[in-house]
């Protein structure tokens, strides 16, 4: 019998992804006879085409909750080819929109796969959280302690989509909160040795970068005491966002690259920061890897945050070949964070 | 040793209705133990804290609830034999139904194989209750007690054909079932095996035993190798396993729980006492069973020990182990037993044991072990080698290997070494990959033996897919597998489990939702398939099925492909985009040829084969290559001829549909030369085709007349005098094409009838271009052979109103009408309607084509719902002798509720029902043979009744008794005329039979016998 005491470092490979999106998409006409905004508006400024959402925008009841969401993009990763549900070791899940505070809702998605008698973890994070649940991931299997892991991310930003609200005279920064975010989910399996889909997890990129600044980005929430506070339940600073995120996306490429000692022409595709489709277009330009096939998904599926990262490698996998290099950027602009990861197909 | 499979589990045991419970108990280390039911026997009147002669110092122990509870309908057993039953072996029987359908089989699939029956049991205390009131020993009391039956009853009720047996070793019994289990499916004896082990204890004598031998735990509980153990505390269970071959269950895509690597049984001989534990002999059967397995005992992770509980028993066992163990190097092998949950449950201990380790290979995770907190430091565990499981052990990934003991009071000693499944065996491989299938939906299924039954196994069925994530395709597709062969079936489409699950439900709320989606096939399915015409086409027509059914889109490509060089554009291409050139004829034809074609083709690949074939005008082609008698390239070539050669027409034709009958018609037709009759679609409907002025003036007559015509959105003057130039060059082409005799036979709407042995050749193609389209007479002549169900082939139904405007042949009900196709928003969904439609009418679907092959994966389910509403039990609990019989039990086989019996049974002699004296008392005679208690006269005496020789024999006496005039019966006069009880009725009336005792013979006595052999 082989003992795993002997292995060194293992890299993780990447076996399977699964996505899901809740119901049909929701276009910018529908979204502005609901919500009363301008579809010429959405269009040109922010961008993006489509998004999907959880709660039914006629009635605005829940269909879906986050763990829904999860577990169907985890049950399609788990029914790849090459994967085995049992030899699952541990889940990583990475949300900004927890179902409930607790339980955490990586527990709810065990408990809908049939996993039982594993370690969960639950990464409290926005746009990073995925690349910081791959990066627990990793670290675990390099461990030599697991062999075969979860990786979820997913976000519900429906929450936040007040239906009863008229926003015909809100302000554009107001207004953005309401045609940008999406729902969704996506997962990985990682494991040990390069099976089904064989991508191997390069390296991942997780740093805190905003000692002393002002956040980007911020989410309350609300408890007893304090519910009826008239506070805002979502703040961005686009102004800075607008600024930063771009400048940032450069510096994250070219730490990657130089960490991985790939040279940019090496790179295949490059898998941007999703926020909108304007936004997104432009930092791509700043990235300016005019060889790499740029992999985005935000136009089509709305900023479903920490579900962007499985769309865009679900996207990537369709045409990467063996041999072929992807490097993802991500940002976190709440308390300005740097994230990214890299593949490569064996 | 060859590695054998565990591919099918099904138990019982204390605190734990079923596997799930099972698991769910161990892992919370949950206690199965309490008092003694009042059910079995008075623990009061038997105890005595001092363990006094003849009593026990506990009233506690692992009892299994409703052991009384036996569906004898489902196995159509007569309530008078249930009741005469063995409660071991009814649950044993329920049990080995459901654990092979766990292992993904339809237990009627094994009928007539050489499958293998082995069970271990210990406990024969029914036939001590029973056997010993001699004078109430009935022929159902033989069959219903003894050893032997509790395997030969599973291997009769499922027809299995191979080693059935049972064995007695104590304790070790269900182990070494399992050891003579292995061995015949190694020696190829049989290639699925059936393990079982049962115990129910029904009088206090082994606790007594235990009690008198100083080995009875006062709290009922076994404390395995804990500090506290202070003896044996019994339990009861039912278990029971599938075995095969595990290069046969990989080979068939089986789920595999565990393997075992290797097993052995030896005897301690004359050791230092016929029922002292004897280490000596433990560590030789353990190590017999590693070297079996090819194993090292350090490659074993955890052992599932014997682990009574008792002070001595304990001792050597861990001696036994150590002896293997003490030297391992690494971590110390994981010890634990269940008994710490359930007691020691005698006959079914080994397979409560073999079921544990290999749920836990299954899962991963090793439950802890109860009371292993407090360990036993004198037995030195750590110095052996060795660990409790104080915690559930989570077994790495990558295979584990587990050890299980079982040693017999009498020293018959089994080991077992079990193996976690490979990994592709865990997770079984798609079956037949490469061949195309899905619909774009799932079809769920569900058969059962009445609509209760169907109602309570939807529900169960409901409630497991709502409690997690599960992918539909591969549950319909095992709802398709597994539970199929009982008389009512249900079936139902659909595209999300949610759904599917709202939807079980509402059909088990709602007897007419429920009554729609279910069906008894009485015969075999006669299925028609009707290929629609000309005016049935619009632009992107089943392009929903193209989108969502890749089987649909396999033999639509594949026609596409064969008109393609005919056509010179690709047809499929058109037809999917929202193009109205499909409406011009020179692309109607070949689009709604490559449609039917493909719908047709997608029918039979799902096991939909049509007996007859119909196709209204064009729709002929479709049928032609279905039926064979056209080749699918020359069929696409004369079609696309046809089409291109009539878009050639000059312009000025048209069609004009009137509401009167080809005679009324005629009068105008004979008078217009350029007009002719279209198309006759039934008696007072009829097509006339040809000029469009002369049309109009027919038109105008007609409208005078009060009679209701209709132009037709046609392009041309199909099958009219205006078709004869294309004949001589179409001639040439299909002269090149030629066909052949169909052979299925095709009712032809030229010739207005089936035809006998006629070519579908070039002769009649051309004639079938300027001919009347005789579809009222075809359809006619179709009906009057009684199909069961009309297909519409087509992108949208227009035949089957027809058809149902045509006065019927026959009278009934008439055949069923099957829309694959619905039209526009038509996809998937329909299509596995329909499929649904067939198969609850009797068609055996070919399932797999249903589903992508990456849905072609086991998936369990869970295993049939019995009826827990009839209950048969001893008929007073067991009492101390000389204590007075008080009446304090349980009303013997009481319903659960009273007023929730059988509704579904009809009866001949309701209250107030005309008297028939004969009549009443055969059905007297019957319930008192049977046992029931409400039958009537379509009651089938085998198939419904469950009747065998030794109750016809039975029945031919009591009939002789009670009527008068049928002289001396003999059994062959009688087996002829017992199809049911009407049948034999009817033939004791032919014989002169009249009634000789008072009219109501029998009711009274009956309640006061059915009582009694109730609670035999």
């Amino acid at each position: 019998m082989t003992t795993a005491t002997t292995r060194t470092t293992p890299t993780s490979y990447l076996a399977s992804v699964g996505t899901a999106l809740p119901g049909d998409p929701v276009d910018n006409a529908t979204l502005s006879k609901v919500l009363g905004i301008n579809e010429e508006w959405i269009e040109v400024f922010i961008g993006t085409r489509t998004r999907y959402f959880a709660r039914d925008l006629g009635t605005g009841v829940v269909r879906w909750s986050l763990a829904d969401l999860c577990a169907q993009a985890a049950e399609r990763a788990l029914a790849a080819p090459g994967v085995d549900p049992s030899e699952i070791e541990f889940i990583v899940l990475g949300t900004a929109t927890p179902d409930t505070l607790m339980p955490a809702t990586v527990n709810h998605v065990a408990d809908q796969l049939g996993l039982d008698q594993i370690p969960t973890f639950q990464l409290q994070s926005g746009c990073a959280g995925a690349v910081q649940a791959f990066g627990v991931a990793q670290s675990m299997i390099a461990s030599g302690q697991y062999r075969t892991g979860l990786v979820i991310g997913g976000d519900v930003c429906s929450k936040h989509l007040d239906l009863q609200r008229d926003v015909s005279g809100a302000a554009p920064g107001d207004l953005v909160n309401y045609v940008l975010f999406g729902d969704g989910a996506g997962a990985a399996v990682l494991t040990d040795e390069p099976r089904g889909q064989g991508v191997a997890l390069r390296h991942v990129l997780n740093r805190f970068t905003g000692l002393g600044r002002a956040p980007g980005q911020v989410i309350e929430w609300f408890g007893l005491a304090d519910r009826y506070d008239d506070r805002q339940a979502l703040i961005e600073d686009y102004k800075a966002i607008e600024e930063s995120v771009p400048v940032m996306a450069v510096e994250i490429l070219w730490e990657m690259l130089g960490e991985l000692d790939w040279e940019a022409d090496q790179l295949d595709y490059l898998l941007p920061p999703q926020l909108s489709g304007r936004m997104t277009r432009r930092i791509t330009e700043e990235l300016d890897v005019p060889t790499a096939t740029d992999i985005s998904c935000v136009a089509d599926t709305g900023n479903n945050g920490n579900a962007l990262p499985f769309l865009q490698i679900e996207k990537l996998l369709e045409r990467m070949s063996g041999g072929e290099r992807a490097l993802a950027v991500a940002v976190e602009s709440s308390k300005w964070i740097k994230a990214g990861f890299a593949l490569e197909k064996m | 040793m060859e590695p054998v499979a565990i591919v099918g589990i099904d138990c019982r045991f204390p605190g734990a209705p079923d596997t799930g419970a099972y698991w769910d108990l161990m892992m919370r280390g949950a206690d199965g133990v309490g008092e003694v039911p009042r059910q079995r026997w008075d623990a009061k009147e038997f105890h005595s804290e001092a363990g006094e002669e003849g009593h026990s110092n506990t009233t506690q122990g692992g009892f299994i609830a409703d052991p009384d509870a036996f569906d004898d309908e489902f196995f159509t057993i007569s309530p008078r034999e249930a009741a005469a039953m063995d409660p071991q072996q009814r649950l044993l029987l329920q049990s080995a139904w459901r654990a092979v359908e766990d292992a993904g089989i339809a237990p009627r699939n094994l009928a007539g194989t050489s499958t293998g029956v082995f069970v271990g049991i210990m406990g024969n205390e029914w036939a001590q209750l029973h056997l010993t009131d001699y004078a109430n020993v009935t022929a159902q009391l033989g069959s219903g007690n003894g050893y032997c039956m509790t395997a030969n009853r599973i291997s009769y009720h499922l027809d299995l054909k191979g080693p059935s047996l049972a064995v007695d070793t104590a304790c070790s019994s269900s182990l070494v079932a399992a050891h003579l289990a292995v061995n015949a499916l190694l020696s190829e004896e049989c290639d699925h095996a059936i393990v079982g082990g049962v115990n129910v204890a029904l009088t206090p004598a082994l606790s007594i035993f235990y009690t008198q031998a100083g080995l009875s735990a006062p709290d009922g509980r076994c404390k395995p190798f804990s500090a506290e153990a202070d003896g044996i505390g019994r339990g009861e269970g039912v278990g029971v396993i599938v075995l095969r071959r595990l290069r046969d269950a990989i080979a068939d895509g089986q789920r595999v729980y565990a393997v075992i690597r290797g097993i052995a049984v030896n005897q301690d001989g004359r050791s230092n006492g016929l029922t002292a534990p004897n280490r000596w002999a433990q560590q030789d059967v353990l190590g017999a069973a590693y070297r079996r397995a090819g194993v090292e005992p350090s490659d074993v992770v955890f052992t599932e020990a014997h682990g009574t509980g008792t002070g001595l028993g304990d001792m050597m066992e861990v001696k036994a182990l150590g002896h293997h163990h003490a030297d391992r190097g690494g971590k110390p092998m994981a010890l634990g037993s269940v008994k710490g949950n359930l007691g020691h449950t005698e006959g079914a201990a080994g397979i409560a044991g073999l079921i544990k380790v290999a749920l836990s290979l299954h899962h991963r995770v090793v439950p802890a072990s109860r009371f292993a907190a407090k360990e036993n430091k004198q037995l030195k565990l750590r110095d052996h080698g060795l660990r409790l499981l104080k915690a559930p052990l989570r077994l790495p990934a990558g295979p584990t290997v587990a050890g299980l003991s079982s040693f017999g009071m009498g020293g018959t000693n089994a080991h077992a070494v079990l193996e976690s499944a490979p990994g592709h065996a865990a997770r079984p491989e798609p079956v037949n990959g490469a061949a195309p299938g899905g619909v774009g939906a799932a079809v769920f299924t569900l058969t059962a033996p009445n609509a209760e039954a169907l109602r309570r196994n939807l529900l169960a069925q409901a409630d497991a897919a709502a409690a997690r994530r599960v992918p539909l395709g591969p549950l319909a597709r095992s709802s398709n597998r597994v539970k199929a062969g009982h008389r009512h079936r249900f079936a139902t489409a659909a595209t999300d489990t949610g759904e599917l699950v709202a939807r079980l439900r509402e059909s088990a709320a709602a007897p007419e939702l429920l009554d729609r989606l279910s069906g008894r096939p009485a015969g075999r399915p006669r299925v028609a398939f009707l290929f629609t015409g000309q005016g049935s086409q619009y632009p992107r027509m089943t392009a929903g099925l193209y989108e969502q059914s890749p089987l649909y889109r396999h033999f639509l490509d594949e026609a596409d492909a064969a008109l393609l060089p005919h056509t010179g554009r690709s047809v499929r291409d058109l037809v999917l985009a929202d193009d109205a050139a499909v409406h011009s004829t020179r692309w109607t034809q070949p689009a709604l040829f490559a449609v039917g074609y493909a719908l047709g083709r997608t029918l039979m690949a799902l096991g939909a084969h049509p007996g007859m074939l119909l196709g209204h005008s064009v729709g002929e082609f479709a049928a032609a290559v279905l039926a064979r008698a056209l080749p699918l390239d020359g069929a696409a070539r004369l079609v696309a001829a046809r089409g291109a050669l009539m878009q050639e027409l000059p312009p000025g034709g048209g069609m004009l549909s009137v509401k009167a009958s080809r005679e009324d018609v005629r009068q105008w037709t004979e008078q217009e030369p350029l007009v002719g009759l279209g198309a006759v679609n039934g008696p007072a409907s009829t097509v006339l085709s040809g000029d469009l002025e002369a049309l109009e003036r027919i038109g105008a007559k007609l409208a005078a007349e009060g009679l209701t015509t209709r132009e037709l959105q046609v392009s041309h003057a199909f099958h009219s005098p205006l078709m004869r130039p294309v004949l001589d060059r179409f001639a040439k082409i299909a002269a090149e094409v030629g066909g052949g005799v169909p052979e299925i036979p095709v009712y032809s709407t030229v010739r207005g009838r089936v035809l006998d042995g006629e070519a579908l050749d070039a002769s009649y193609w051309v004639e079938h271009i300027s001919a009347t389209v005789l579809f009222g007479d075809a359809a006619a002549a179709l009906l009057a052979e009684g199909p069961t169900h009309l297909v519409e082939i087509g992108p949208r139904p227009v035949l089957s109103g027809m058809v149902r405007r045509l006065d019927q042949p026959a009278a009934g009900a008439g055949p069923a009408h099957v829309l694959p196709v619905h039209g526009p928003e038509s996809a998937g969904p329909a299509l596995a309607e329909a499929l649904a439609e067939l198969y609850r009418g009797g068609v055996e679907p070919d399932w797999d084509a249903v589903y992508a092959p990456e849905d072609r994966v086991a998936h369990p389910l869970p295993p049939y719902s019995f009826s827990t509403e009839h209950r048969y039990w001893a008929r007073n609990p067991v009492r101390a002798p000389g204590t007075a019989a008080v009446a304090t039990a349980p009303a013997p086989a009481a319903h659960p509720e009273p007023g929730t019996g059988p509704a579904s049974v009809l009866t001949l002699d309701r209250p107030g029902g005309p008297a028939d004296p004969v009549a009443d008392a055969v059905l007297g005679a019957v319930r008192l043979v049977g046992g029931y208690t409400d039958i009537g006269p379509h009651d089938r005496l085998y198939e419904d009744l469950g009747f065998d020789s030794v109750m016809i024999m039975e029945l031919k006496n009591r009939l002789e008794a009670r009527l008068a005039g049928i002289g001396t019966l003999t059994v062959q006069d009688l087996l002829p005329r017992l199809s049911s009880v009407g049948d034999l009725v009817a033939f004791l009336r032919e014989l002169g039979a009249t009634v000789t005792g008072p009219v109501n013979f029998g009711t009274e006595e009956n309640r006061a016998l059915m009582e009694e052999e109730r609670t035999a």
